[in-house]
């Protein structure tokens, strides 16, 4: 299946922005972004992206695991956007170097746990996680029970419009 | 051999490849779109979706490239002028092409990477719009009016580039509920405006470059979204209001119900 994840470049630059400020102890900051989806066609599902939520200063935990990890409200929190609206949530961090990134183990464990209580909330909706670089992105979407895909194409629209298959 | 491209190579290294990739909807193929679908052949878009549903007729033939007679006479789909001009060019050129009204086949302009309407009504260009901000595709709008005044003929048009996250039609003052209402109200009466072919080609080409800017990043500066002509003194100028709202938020598309599919389903 392919999976295309949109975002205007005004909203991809706010967020790298925003995971870059500093935090008291945290080296690596997190947030939501609430999205919709459409089907381009049977085998191609369109993740677009509307707007973000950062992870409060508050809900982060110290660890000596990650760079950055939040608490359970965090996660309660964003849990109530997707009960608030018929939208997808997707966690979003920064890996801050440029050209393709990835999901380290870390990532991979800490959203396999958390990523799907969302259908908890929302089952209607696929949700999912994608880590920023500056200019690319890596995304796992949870589309259904026991079917975790990939995102294998970013698309920043913007000037210029940029449109990046993903491996 | 020299390569096709090797006159625009300033746009870019991966100027080529990026045009070619390039999926452009044009929605209307008169005297505005006809010019739009000739000149992206000729910049090397790849893969074309044209969509409209009326013949040639007599009355075109004073704009519209790529008309002959014979097409009056064979009464020819103006999609198929299109297709045939595109093809002259570059017959490689991936084209889907329907003769009907655009909207039973919006579902196929999800997939656009930049939308061009090329239509008549201000109802349209509103449709259109809210069509492309729900997949996150900047849409292009073009148009022209002559209008009489004091025995005096005045041409004005507008480019408008709607950019998913920016400012909309309505933001520019473009679009407002007093023309919609006027437009309905005078639904059926309006019979053929007044077109030539010069503004026509002014509009287009306006247009096509705008279209440039998104894809190839062959200057950094940021163009106005919204130009006006003057037809009269053959000048565009850039939006005035534009410069005063530039910094704000669109009002009208910030909710997330105007993105994605309204009734989406996994399938």
């Amino acid at each position: 299946m392919k999976t295309t994840f949109k975002i205007t470049r005004k909203l991809f630059e706010s967020i790298k922005s925003d995971l870059l400020r500093p935090h008291a102890f945290a080296h690596e900051r997190m947030g939501w972004i609430r999205c919709r989806v459409a089907n381009l066609s049977k085998k191609h599902l369109l993740i677009l992206a509307h707007d973000y939520y950062p992870v409060d200063d508050l809900d982060y935990i110290k660890t000596i695991k990650a760079a950055g990890m939040m608490n359970s409200a965090a996660i309660r929190k964003a849990l109530q956007l997707a009960l608030d609206q018929r939208v997808s949530i997707f966690h979003v961090h920064l890996h801050n170097h440029a050209g393709a990134t990835g999901f380290s183990m870390i990532d991979r464990e800490e959203t396999n746990k958390f990523i799907p209580p969302f259908w908890n909330v929302r089952p209607e909706m696929p949700h999912g996680a994608v880590v920023f670089s500056k200019t690319s992105i890596a995304g796992r979407c949870w589309y259904r029970e026991g079917k975790i895909i990939n995102v294998n194409k970013l698309v920043i629209v913007g000037e210029p419009i940029l449109s990046v298959e993903l491996k | 051999m020299k390569n096709r491209f090797d006159r625009q190579s300033f746009l870019g290294a991966n100027s080529e490849i990026l045009l070619r990739s390039a999926e452009v909807g044009i929605i209307g193929l008169g005297g505005g779109g006809s010019h739009i679908a000739q000149q992206l052949a000729y910049v090397g878009v790849g893969q074309f979706t044209l969509i409209d549903p009326q013949q040639i007729e007599a009355s075109n033939l004073n704009r519209m490239v790529g008309t002959t007679l014979k097409d009056v006479r064979d009464k020819t789909l103006k999609i198929d002028v299109a297709d045939r001009m595109i093809c002259a060019v570059n017959p490689k050129v991936k084209i889907e092409k329907y003769a009907e009204k655009w909207q039973p086949r919006a579902h196929l302009l999800r997939k656009c990477t930049v939308l061009f309407g090329c239509v008549d009504s201000f109802s349209e260009r509103e449709q259109l719009e809210i069509l492309a901000r729900r997949y996150l595709i900047p849409y292009i709008d073009i148009g022209m009016d002559v209008y009489e005044i004091d025995s005096q003929y005045s041409i004005s048009g507008q480019v408008i580039l709607s950019m998913p996250g920016n400012l909309c039609m309505r933001c520019f003052g473009f679009l407002n509920d007093h023309v919609l209402k006027e437009e309905a109200r005078k639904y059926g009466a309006a019979g053929g405006k007044p077109q030539v072919i010069w503004p026509n080609g002014a509009l287009a080409s306006t247009a096509v470059g705008l279209f440039i800017h998104l894809i190839t990043p062959w200057q950094a500066s940021q163009c106005s979204p919204c130009l006006e002509y003057d037809g009269n003194k053959h000048s565009f100028i850039p939006s005035l209001r534009f410069e005063l709202i530039k910094n704000q938020n669109c009002p009208h598309f910030d909710s997330i119900d105007n993105i994605g599919d309204s009734f989406w389903k996994r399938e």
